[in-house]
């Protein structure tokens, strides 16, 4: 006769069990998926980063040509695998509370994916090298190192990868804001001015935040891209160049920055279940998050501090941004993680250290990037290898190591054990040795003024990277030993997929054993969307109706013979004029679409909705290049037709975007039209 | 007031390392205390306590830093009377100075510009010493004062990726004894 006494040891904290949740099948899978996606990517990736600092050094004897294309394809790599394993890791928490759709999900990460092969195709085999920030015009002037066809492969590329993002996070913000009263519910504001008793979790507010803000820099990003891939096609489209570098670094830097709030959004909820204690939603913590939503969209221009042409009042208020938006990370995030941790008997597994070594990272390179922040001191720093410096330590010893610590988190779970404490001792030493050094090496080539992004290194500096090259080496060998640690789990996990180890006594003997049981069959339920409503659209009241047909009434003028001779002086003007018919015919759809009648027609068309809202503004920006509105203006009737196609593309995204639901409807709205004013302002040719 | 003294950039860089080696040393101490047995009733009133002098801290320091920086600012500003325009052009993979040489003391402004794509205009002294950048673009000119003091020969190295040979993009420009 036998007894259970308790589950066998778990490599959670046993205080967790009060605050977690049993993951379902579907947040493992997918959580994986993307998460290992995203690592192998990472992984071969930062093969290519050692190669190029084995080159540096002049160990290997690799052509600049090659430097390059290896450098475009590292950074467009790595922050593409980043996103893949970043946008899985929160999708794992999110889904516990909000009933995200793995359809979305597949698309968002068939289309990511795909992208990164194309990436790959244009660098490896096209051999473009124009690093992953592309700054026009840079692309176009090869120097005689990779074809046209390069660049167009190169930028679909982006623009899928960009899409993909776009998909996630609209189906993001469609559910936190649908499930939690709103948009101003999903930051947790109603909570804050005692509207609401409790706040949303954690992870959720973090992801509306992210949703919210990744939209606006993929638009961004994807209004340059779909300008760059206009040039690649006719080469007479032209571009204002401070208005370009102003959207690829509104769009690179936000991503890159939204990388670690991805990641951080998921350990709000890994790292309490090894410390005990659940992660407390203070209105500190919804200020703090509400700073950060305006602070991670206004810091970019610290890129634009050496372009003296850029307005002061710009360069002073992203210096200021850049600075507050460290005080959420110190203030909030990493200080009430340590409270977590301070002697909570913090359970220390493969995972959970990771997670403690990832806060290590983002506060020592945070640091360093507050400082490259500071205008005098960027005069000093700028474009050498400080830069490099500082977002790799937040890039490889955080977000790295938190994606790393999410496969962990998930394997442990699942095989009820951890690797051993030698194993992830070594793990660790290599990280922090291989992986400090390696940045420490270039925050002191970046005090000495080395430059970054050269293929060949200034005399007497070769040094620095001969011993960079070693720590990159020793950093390489552990994450080899993370993951192979992730591999033996991993098949302990597997073997263990039909039942759990249990803590069992003999009653006889009273001596104690561990028995296999068989795994419940029954799962979590998951949160269940709200079925679909046809008044859930963006303009949903009378009044809101009126308010859209005014605007429709407004935009009428840019059909104006008058308006539209005036806007021939300019190619921004006539753009800009297009950016009228659109936004007419947007708004007409966006009316026609909300009406309660022709909603309940359209129904529930949400995955075709959000293809045709990124498709239709992309197709309207693609067919303003020249080659392809030339011969319609010999005839002053095709000329009308064609603005009327301008309109056209707005009602079919207008129409899209009424299938969105209130707030990811008027969001995709507003992109829309945004998209196409940038476009107008950053054009200047064609 | 002024930051430019001794080489800021070492200052900077021992400024980081300290700050690096402080929060190293904080994380140890958590890590290490984290195997203890603290009610977090306990750790929530210190904790908390702690944290509004932590951000008090930071508001003071970044009130501090950013206000002195502002009086830092490398932008030029107002016509360039009383300095010698140096013309510089860059692009794949030249740079081009006019003048090519000033007198030691003189009061320079840099008339950066571009003609292909991006480029970086950073000016090393003749001790190696990166004195500071300014972006040339295409379209457009950005302005950089500087006093060049010290005789010898400047280098100009490409502070902006722009293509095959970045790396090897170099120019030189003389100040010469007054």
């Amino acid at each position: 006769m036998a007894s259970i006494i308790a589950s066998a040891p778990s490599a959670l904290h046993p205080r967790a069990a009060a605050f977690t949740e049993e993951a379902r099948q579907i947040e493992r899978r997918i959580g994986l998926l993307f998460a290992a996606t995203g690592v192998v990517l990472i992984l071969l990736m930062g093969v290519l980063g050692l190669i190029m600092r084995l080159t540096q050094a002049t160990v290997i004897d690799l052509s600049p040509a090659w430097f390059y294309r290896l450098m475009t394809l590292h950074g467009m790599g790595m922050i593409t695998g980043a996103l893949i394993a970043a946008m899985g890791a929160l999708w794992y928490v999110l889904h516990e509370s909000v009933p995200l759709r793995a359809g979305h999900m597949l698309a968002s990460y068939t289309l990511t994916v795909s992208g990164a092969v194309g990436v790959l195709v244009a660098t490896l085999v096209g051999g473009f090298g124009a690093g992953w920030t592309f700054l026009p015009p840079l692309s176009f002037f090869p120097a005689g190192q990779w074809p046209t066809w390069s660049e167009s492969v190169f930028f679909v590329g982006m623009l899928m990868v960009g899409s993909g993002f776009f998909v996630y996070c609209i189906d993001v913000l469609r559910q936190t804001t649908s499930t939690y009263g709103g948009l101003t519910g999903a930051l947790g504001w109603r909570f804050l001015r005692g509207r609401e008793p409790e706040a949303p979790p954690a992870p959720v507010i973090a992801a509306t935040v992210i949703a919210f803000d990744g939209l606006l820099a993929m638009s961004a990003g994807m209004t340059i891209g779909l300008g760059l891939l206009g040039r690649t096609y006719d080469s007479r489209v032209g571009f204002d160049l401070l208005a370009s570098k102003n959207l690829v670094y509104f769009f690179g830097h936000t991503i890159a920055n939204l990388l670690i709030y991805l990641a951080a959004g998921a350990v709000y909820v890994l790292l309490p279940r090894y410390a005990g204690r659940a992660y407390e939603v203070t209105k500190v913590f919804v200020a703090g998050w509400g700073v950060a939503l305006v602070l991670i969209l206004t810091v970019y221009s610290h890129h634009l501090y050496m372009d003296f042409v850029q307005p002061r009042w710009a360069e002073i208020t992203s210096e200021i941004s850049s600075y507050a938006s460290a005080l959420p990370v110190a203030v909030i995030t990493i200080y009430s993680m340590t409270m977590l941790v301070w002697g909570s008997r913090y359970r220390w597994t493969l995972a959970s250290t990771l997670l403690y070594l990832g806060l290590v990272g983002w506060a020592i390179g945070g640091t360093g990037a507050v400082i490259d922040s500071i205008i005098p001191f960027n005069f000093r720093l700028h474009n050498t290898v400080w830069v490099v410096a500082h977002f790799h330590t937040y890039l490889m010893l955080t977000v790295v190591v938190w994606l790393l610590a999410f496969i962990a988190h998930v394997l442990e779970r699942d095989a009820g054990e951890t690797s051993s404490k030698t194993a992830r001792i070594w793990t660790m030493a290599l990280l922090l040795v291989g992986g400090f050094g390696l940045t420490g090496t270039w925050f002191v080539e970046g005090t000495l003024g080395i430059p970054r992004r050269y293929a060949i290194q200034p005399p007497g500096t070769v040094g620095y990277s001969l011993v960079g090259s070693i720590f990159a080496m020793v950093f390489a060998l552990g994450v080899l030993a993370c993951v192979t640690q992730l591999v033996l789990l991993g098949q302990t996990a597997w073997g263990r997929r039909h039942y759990v180890l249990v803590d069992h006594m003999d009653s006889w003997t009273g001596s104690h054993y561990q028995a296999r049981v068989a795994r419940a069959d029954g799962e979590r339920t998951a949160v269940e969307a709200a079925p679909w409503a046809p008044g859930d659209v963006p303009l949903a009241s009378p009044g809101q109706l009126c308010i859209g047909a005014a605007a429709c009434v407004v935009a009428l003028a840019s059909f104006f013979p008058q308006v539209v001779k005036a806007s021939e002086t300019s190619i921004r003007y006539h753009h800009l004029d297009h950016a009228g018919h659109f936004f007419l015919g947007l708004m007409f759809g966006l009316v026609i679409g909300s009406l309660p009648a022709v909603s309940r027609q359209l129904g529930d068309r949400s995955a075709l909705g959000l293809a045709t809202v990124i498709v239709a503004p992309a197709g309207m920006m693609l067919v303003m290049v020249p080659r392809f509105y030339e011969p319609l203006e010999r005839h002053p009737f095709e000329h009308s037709l064609y603005h009327l196609a301008m309109a056209a593309f707005g009602l079919v995204a207008g129409l899209a975007a009424s299938r969105l639901g209130r707030v990811g409807g008027r969001m995709s709205a507003f992109l829309s039209v945004g998209m196409v004013l940038l476009f107008a302002a950053a054009m200047k040719g064609g | 007031m002024s930051l430019h003294y001794g080489h800021p950039q070492i200052a900077i860089g021992l400024v980081f390392a300290v700050l690096a080696f402080l929060l190293a040393t904080v994380f140890v101490v958590i890590a290490v205390q984290a195997g203890s047995d603290v009610g977090f009733e306990r750790v929530h009133a210190v904790g908390y306590w702690l944290r509004k002098r932590w951000l008090a801290l930071l508001l003071v320091v970044g009130v501090f830093v950013v206000g002195i920086s502002l009086f830092d600012l490398p932008y030029a500003s107002g016509g360039p009377s009383g300095r010698t325009v140096v013309k510089v052009t860059g692009g794949q993979f030249f740079w081009s100075l006019q003048p090519g040489s000033v007198p030691a003391g003189t009061r320079v402004r840099f008339d950066v510009t571009a003609v292909d794509v991006n480029h970086g205009f950073g000016l090393y002294d003749a001790h190696g010493h990166l004195i500071g950048s300014v972006q040339a673009m295409p379209g457009y000119h950005n302005k950089l004062d500087l006093t060049l003091s010290q005789a010898g020969v400047y280098r100009i190295r490409c502070l902006e990726f722009c293509g095959l040979n970045h790396s090897v993009m170099q120019s030189t420009f003389t100040v010469t004894r007054g």
